[in-house]
């Protein structure tokens, strides 16, 4: 291993890390303070009604194998909630493009690390939590990455050989550095995406697009849809609790009747209820356009820094440690 | 090699195995930060026709029915639920559908275009799977090739005079394999293999991912039947609003 690589990039974790917890000192003292004069936060949130069962989901089942949203979540309680949005989309989304593009060991590790340690301290999201989220992709990271490392032949080929009756199983140093290369560059640009998802609501990045003039019509679905699936899955869950209670999942071909009646009966209804809330809306005004009351979130100066600075080390180390990229 | 080399090199593979059998779910996104940047720029490339039609096709219907936002919107959502639950499965892991087949045959390809972009948007900022660079590639494969698949096979069924759970069927279950395979060519092309190319890169990735898909695309493949045919036998006024009895096959 090259140790100044490694020198210069446990100095930029450092830094990274410090700056993160500097900048929050700061800002701390005024923060409580403006916590304990509003703690009804729910009221600036357009759509409490339905991110509520949101809050009940999250709580109720916390683990990612079960709890469906426990993303959206802690997007709602997190500490870096009251972050200017469309800062926190830009940021991520630039350190997940820039993690990408260096495509090199130290700068993944070094998102990573820093990413992590910036929902865990600022956003106050539980490690164990963070963590949990950050397993979800790791089977697909697993599989997808051991494939490419190895490969199958007749003959012995690589510097690596795993002899099974019929075929060799052959690997290389070259490829296995690949293999990590790659798997660090996932997982870096996973944290990165996660900075944004763990600590703001969808209702914040839809308006975000909306500012960016995604088409009007493509907004306008998504935030119903947003909406839509929490009241759908509630409705599942009441439909699939009581098949449940009649034995409904008893056995596989039980289990497939009753989750294919379940799935359309779920439709009809759904359907149903599109009726009644297009009349809902129809009768209150609606005329192509939801929009919704927002409060702002002045981007301060304390965010700018952080931005600038993060990305400032991002680029120091890709081009301190440059080592000959694995392509 | 030495022995330790040779004991992690075949840990290694035992784990690829382990994993490669047990039944993922959303196996299929892939995930975010896996693609080069070219490669996602050109994925995202290739959907813009798509998305441009269907766009347009939802625009029109928008303007002339007021309504069928909010049909297109909790059609979207549905999907996002189904495709986020726990199907039965004989082993009892977890595994999910995909929903795309079912989509397609219910709203028609141009508007799953939209609304399956949506839903995997969803599914990375919800659910953290898939991902935003990916979000091109795992669009083309889900909510573009294969429902358009899925589409064609049900309609040329239905005019050979099949009955309509078997076409349907075949439908879905050929469009969940028709994913698959194209995921495996998006990884493919994206990592060919040293010495054999994209085509033996190609061949690694079918099959890793077999295993899995193929039991899944036949549950999928038999839910989706049986999801339609209770959807016809108890909500023929409910569906002439999606426009799926009447033969026109736009939401």
């Amino acid at each position: 291993m090259q140790y100044q690589n490694l020198i210069v990039f446990l100095i930029a974790c450092i830094l990274a890390m410090l700056l993160v917890v500097l900048l929050g000192a700061k800002k701390l003292h005024e923060r409580r303070e403006r916590l304990a004069h509003s703690h009804d936060h729910s009221h600036e949130d357009p759509c409490h009604g339905h991110s509520g069962h949101g809050h009940g989901f999250g709580k109720l089942k916390h683990d990612h194998s079960s709890g469906v949203f426990s993303i959206d979540y802690y997007a709602y309680i997190s500490a870096m909630r009251g972050w200017n949005p469309a800062f926190k989309v830009f940021f991520s989304l630039l350190v997940l493009i820039l993690c990408i593009l260096f495509n090199s060991i130290y700068v993944s590790l070094f998102v990573l690390i820093t990413m992590g340690f910036l929902i865990v301290y600022r956003g106050k999201i539980p490690f164990h939590q963070y963590f949990s989220t950050l397993t979800i992709p790791i089977v697909f990271v697993i599989v997808g990455s051991i494939t490419i490392a190895i490969g199958f032949s007749r003959e012995p080929m690589g510097e690596y050989n795993l002899h099974l009756f019929f075929f060799y199983i052959y690997t290389s140093k070259e490829s296995l550095m690949k293999m990590a290369n790659l798997m660090l560059k996932a997982m870096g640009a996973v944290s990165a995406l996660y900075l944004m998802t763990l600590s703001t609501p969808s209702g914040e990045i839809i308006s975000v697009m909306r500012k960016v003039h995604v088409p009007k019509l493509f907004v306008e679905l998504m935030s119903m849809i947003y909406r839509y699936i929490f009241v759908i899955m509630e409705t599942q869950r009441k439909m699939k609790d009581s098949a449940e209670s009649r034995l409904g999942y008893v056995d596989f071909k039980t289990a497939v009747k009753s989750f294919s009646g379940t799935a359309s009966n779920l439709l009809v209804v759904s359907l149903k209820k599109a009726n009644a809330y297009y009349d809902a809306l129809i009768s209150r005004g609606y005329n192509g356009e939801l929009l919704f009351l927002e409060r702002k979130k002045a981007l301060d100066a304390e965010q700018i820094l952080l931005g600038c600075s993060y990305i400032l080390l991002m680029c120091g180390v890709f081009f301190a440690c440059r080592i000959p990229p694995v392509v | 090699m030495t022995k330790r080399q040779k004991r992690l090199f075949l840990l290694m593979c035992v784990l690829l195995g382990a994993f490669a059998v047990s039944p993922v779910s959303y196996g299929m996104h892939i995930m975010e930060g896996y693609l080069p940047v070219t490669m996602s720029v050109c994925w995202f490339a290739v959907c813009i026709p798509f998305w441009v039609l269907g766009f347009n096709s939802i625009k029109k219907n928008v303007e002339a029915h007021g309504k069928s936002i909010s049909i297109l919107a909790i059609s979207g959502a549905f999907i996002f639920v189904l495709s986020s639950l726990k199907i039965p499965s004989v082993t009892g892991s977890c595994s999910h559908m995909t929903g795309t087949g079912l989509a397609a045959i219910l709203f028609g390809p141009t508007a799953v275009s939209i609304l399956g972009v949506i839903v995997l948007l969803f599914q990375a900022i919800l659910l953290a799977h898939g991902g935003l660079t990916t979000l091109g590639a795992n669009t083309f494969s889900m909510a573009i090739a294969g429902p358009i698949v899925s589409w064609l096979i049900y309609k040329g069924l239905d005019k050979a005079g099949v009955k309509k759970g078997v076409s349907v069927f075949f439908a879905a279950a050929i469009g969940d394999l028709f994913t698959y395979c194209v995921t495996a060519f998006q990884l493919a092309i994206a990592y060919p293999s040293q010495d054999g190319g994209v085509a033996a890169s190609l061949v690694k990735f079918l099959g890793v991912f077999a295993p899995t898909q193929v039991p899944l695309a036949v549950v999928e493949g038999l839910l989706t039947s049986a999801i339609i045919l209770g959807l016809e036998s108890y909500a023929s006024s409910e569906l002439t609003d999606i426009g799926f009895l009447n033969g026109s096959q736009k939401a």
